[in-house]
């Protein structure tokens, strides 16, 4: 067969099949031409979840006629004025989204430069292109996108539901939205009730800050439980700036999919985020629960090469480390300025439980909320018999009450402390709270006198791939302080000498084919360390006081006065809070006097 | 099958198979035990299809004949029936049930057959030799605490025995290491054994062979393949159990020759005081420092959350000063195995691999290496 060049046609068609996968693809693309353009409000109409049809308008900087014919050229761009790949400050620099579009669908574009007198049209079907001709708009760019795919029906067949590549869409629209909380957004689906509005707001002298408007966009977009219950974060590196925010890990999920990086105003999805990310909670969340995190990252445009994935979605670091350090000591540091907050999620759900109660005569509780009533009743029907389980002790001094935990005022169920602090009351689990304090002494130990280590009478090869060998090989220092001293052994193989002396008789082959994996995958050695404080996890369990203990006074404000100095206290090792906290405000709201 | 049985014959036999018995088993029969009658004698055996455990009583009555029970059902009753009980087994004619009486107890225990019933082979077994109670006791005991417990490494998840030559002389070896430390005891090889392979014993068959020991003084006949091994102890009780399918390290490379610094000690006071200094480590590490110099040893220990320890006894030492740390449970698990009055350490340095031996008996040896402390 003989060899030719493919028409252009056939050519876009292939580019469309990456760029554009499904219609939230097409949105993303557009989306982003209208932050490009300067917008500041962007309207997104979607029929059939954008299968039908995607109209994307924006009041930006718009195009004259010459721009418009060229907008739909393959490879046409305004992007790149001096060809550089190196310094991408914009979204788009391809100039491949409107011709793939184009190419597979029924496109057109109308558009009117800013300061022109005169609106353009261009419309491309199926790959041909119209003439340009005059037409209607008052200001910026209206972009329509017909049919999606009617030119390549393969493609057709593997939309998934309206409803699935609508809510893709809109997740596409929200992930930009995070990023330019100075833009409004609004995304109108089938129904009336558009699916997402947001307003823009920027930073005023009023005190608004810019700090202030994230958060607020955050929260619109992941909720409000994320806004109230997250850290703020501020960290600069050899020319790298992280901000964003660092959700409590109270509030936590299941998977990592509420975890966002924005690289120079760029959503990417990367490895390095969720390697990170577990670093830096790992002692302070169970390892399979996931904290929520958004964060953003600028940085000098020739560290980051953006080029890298057809839809963008992914950029590549030229000093990967730099930033993973970066994220890490940020979170950190975030995390450990804020040990003492308890999470405002788990007082409210406090204070929805503790619905007001009727007591009827037989001393069974009816709540007036009748699902909790059925719940409850098995549990109160003793309790108002029975003696009362709390044991309360003398008033407390009002000096005492000036600690932030305040000071313990009773023992409830020999399980819970309850303490009276200058605004209101803390609940204390005494189990929880004092296996975190024996868990943070034995890691100071270990960070103190160093790990001990077994050196092995019989060292252990362990075959590995040439590159896992080499990686982990590159990290010997650092996994010596871990206590695992390991070296190159051949081409592909380590051999391990000495292992940390606290996991006793280990799968060191195990253990050094996680190490590997984790270290190409995540970019540090996690599981080692966290072997190591699964073994103190284990052995602060056994060695704190059990719920059930009785406490006396001087015990309970022991305890308290600990958990104030000791970092990360208000979780147990697992996630969960070792202390609930209700202001005076909140107890005042379950009376009603609020 | 009709047979009556005394009840201390029976439960000493059922105490040695039910043990066999895995408590929970996906496989319904392996719960049971085999029970067979022939020729004056009830043999009754079980197996996890691993170890086989075959112990015969004296037995009156004659229909030969056999069938299969639970065996801690079977093991239970007989515990609780009065001592000196006359116990009857008698099989139903439809086999499916058997009752068991005694006094005026009657018991009905549902049976599987005893076709069904797993039995292990013996006939390939082509290395025998006799050797005393005592010694195998001997060779179970100085090196069982080192058998390792990491599954991932099954090759050291036994004993090594081996025919081997110490100095020119034919010996029977016993070796068991979990990477840390080693132990290896020997004897003279005994008659028949010349020519055996190496063969690793699994623990669990160790353990329960250790526990026939106690209480058998009579020699025991060894059999053993390159995949079975079998303890004959008289023609009442058989073990058999299959080996592991592995090589055990080439241990001699570990065991060092050139170490040269000699430390002498009684055996009781230094395992008195380690148990003391260590008591003050708060992890389960438990390191110990010996702090060696001219026939002084200072042992010490650390924990920054408890404080410190120290103890100086009396040693002969008389090479060049040195300090090592030792995990102090493995010093203790040798110090336990050393019968004589002295041990000797004979160390290199700190990170190299220390032996350790009984001042007056040279049959076991023990190698262990250093923790860095
Ligand atoms: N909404 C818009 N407003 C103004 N100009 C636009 C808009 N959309 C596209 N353009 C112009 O069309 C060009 C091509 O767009 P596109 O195919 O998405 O490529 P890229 O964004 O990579 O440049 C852009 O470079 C820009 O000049
Ligand atoms: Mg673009």
């Amino acid at each position: 067969m003989a060899i030719r060049q493919l028409p252009a046609i056939v050519v876009n068609r292939i580019a469309a099949g990456e760029v554009v996968e499904r219609p939230a693809a097409a949105v993303k693309e557009l989306v982003e031409n209208a932050i490009d353009a300067g917008a500041r409000r962007i309207e997104v109409t979607l029929r059939d979840g954008g299968a039908s049809l995607i109209l994307v308008s924006d009041d930006g900087d718009g195009m004259d006629a010459v721009e418009v014919a060229l907008a739909v050229e393959r490879h046409c761009t305004s992007k790149l004025p001096d060809d550089d790949l190196l310094h991408i400050r914009t979204l788009g620099f391809r100039g491949e989204a409107l011709p793939s579009i184009g190419a597979v669908s029924r496109l057109s574009i109308v558009s009117r430069k800013r300061g022109a007198a005169d609106a353009f049209k261009v419309a491309v079907e199926g790959g041909s292109k119209s003439a340009v001709e005059p037409a209607a708009l008052s200001q910026g760019t209206r972009v329509e996108v017909r049919d999606l795919f009617y030119a390549t029906p393969a493609r057709l067949k593997f939309l998934k539901s309206v409803r699935a590549e609508r809510d893709a869409a809109v997740d596409a629209v929200e992930r930009l939205a995070m990023a330019y909380p100075s833009i409004a957004f609004t995304v109108v689906g089938d129904e009336e009730k558009p699916l997402v509005r947001m307003t823009a707001a920027e930073p005023d002298l009023a005190g608004k800050s810019a700090d202030d408007i994230r958060r607020a966009r955050l929260g619109a977009i992941l909720g409000r439980d994320f806004a109230d219950n997250a850290l703020a974060i501020d960290a600069v590196r050899e020319g790298f700036r992280l901000t964003g925010f660092a959700g409590l890990p109270i509030l936590n999920r299941a998977t990592a999919r509420d975890q966002y990086l924005f690289v120079n105003g760029r959503p990417v999805r990367d490895k390095l985020l969720a390697g990170a990310v577990r670093g830096a909670y790992q002692d302070v969340l169970a390892r399979d629960r996931h904290p929520m995190v958004v964060l953003f990252l600028d940085g000098p445009e020739a560290d980051i090469d953006v080029n890298v994935h057809p839809a963008k979605a992914e950029v590549r670091f030229r000093d990967a480390a730099l930033v993973r350090g970066l994220i890490v000591g940020a979170l950190r540091n975030a995390l450990a300025a804020a040990g003492h907050r308890a999470s405002t999620t788990v007082a409210e759900q406090a204070l929805a439980a503790a619905r007001p109660m009727v007591w009827t005569q037989g001393g069974a509780a009816l709540a007036l909320n009748p699902g909790f009533a059925e719940a409850a009743a098995p549990y109160q029907a003793p309790l108002a018999q029975s003696p009362p389980a709390a044991r309360a002790v003398e008033a407390p001094a009002p000096a005492a009450t000036a600690h932030p935990l305040g000071a313990a005022c009773a023992q409830l169920h020999e399980t819970y402390i309850v303490a009276q602090t200058a605004d209101g009351l803390v609940i204390v689990d005494q189990h929880a709270a004092h296996e975190r304090l024996v868990y943070e002494r034995m890691k100071a130990e270990i960070a103190a006198t160093g790990v001990k280590r077994q050196i092995l009478l019989i060292p252990e090869v362990v075959e590995l791939d040439p590159a896992d060998a080499a990686r982990l090989a590159a990290r010997a220092t650092e996994l010596a302080e871990l206590g695992l001293v390991l070296e190159a052994f051949g081409p592909g193989a380590v051999v391990v000498r000495e292992v940390p002396a606290l996991l006793g008789e280990t799968d060191v082959k195990g253990l050094a084919r996680d190490l590997a994996d984790e270290v190409a995958e995540l970019g540090g050695a996690l599981s080692l360390k966290e072997r190591l404080e699964e073994v103190c996890g284990t052995i602060a369990c056994h060695g704190s006081v059990r719920a059930g203990r009785r406490l006396n006074q001087a015990e309970m404000n022991a305890l308290l006065r600990q958990m104030e100095a000791t970092p990360h206290s208000g979780q147990c090792n697992h996630g969960r809070p070792t202390y609930v906290a209700l202001s005076r405000a909140e107890i005042e709201k379950l009376f009603g006097r609020r | 099958m009709k047979l009556t049985i005394e009840r201390a014959a029976l439960l000493k036999a059922l105490g040695h198979v039910q043990s066999v018995v895995e408590r929970r088993n996906t496989i319904p029969i392996l719960s049971n035990v085999l029970l067979r009658g022939a020729d004056g004698k009830l043999a009754l055996s079980a197996t996890d299809m691993d170890i086989e455990m075959i112990s015969a009583v004296p037995a009156q009555g004659a229909k030969t004949g056999g069938t299969t029970v639970p065996a801690h059902t079977l093991y239970d009753i007989t515990r609780k029936l009065p001592e000196g009980a006359q116990v009857l087994l008698e099989l139903g004619s439809d086999k499916g049930q058997m009752t068991l009486r005694s006094g005026r107890s009657t018991f009905t225990l549902a049976c599987l057959p005893a076709e069904d019933y797993p039995v292990m082979s013996g006939s390939d077994l082509a290395h025998n030799f006799t050797i005393s109670a005592a010694d195998l006791k001997r060779l179970i005991d100085r090196t069982r605490f080192a058998i390792s417990t990491e599954e991932t490494r099954y090759y050291l998840n036994g004993i090594y025995l081996h025919a081997a030559k110490s100095n020119d002389v034919n010996m029977l070896r016993a070796v068991a290491t979990d990477g840390h430390r080693l132990a290896r005891m020997e004897l003279p090889l005994p008659d028949g054994a010349a020519g055996m392979p190496g063969v690793i014993v699994p623990r669990k068959a160790v353990g329960e062979l250790r526990k026939l020991l106690d209480e058998f003084d009579q020699d025991v006949a060894v059999s053993l393949s390159d995949t079975k091994i079998r303890f004959a102890f008289g023609d009442s009780t058989v073990l058999t159990s299959k080996l592991i399918d592995g090589t055990f390290p080439d241990y001699d490379r570990v065991i060092p020759t050139g170490n040269d610094k000699v430390l002498e000690v009684e055996c009781k006071s230094f395992a008195a005081a380690v148990d003391r200094v260590s008591t003050i480590s708060s992890e389960k590490s438990r390191a110990v420092k010996l702090a060696i110099e001219r026939n002084s040893l200072t042992l010490s220990a650390t924990s920054p959350e408890n404080g410190t320890a120290s103890e100086e006894i009396e040693v002969r030492y008389s090479a060049s000063p040195i300090e090592i740390g030792f995990n102090s449970r493995y010093l203790l698990d040798i110090t336990e195995q050393i019968e004589g009055e002295g041990a000797k350490f004979v160390m290199a340095d700190a990170a190299s691999p220390t032996l350790v031996r009984d001042a007056t008996d040279g049959s076991a040896l023990y190698v262990l290496m250093p923790m860095r402390v």
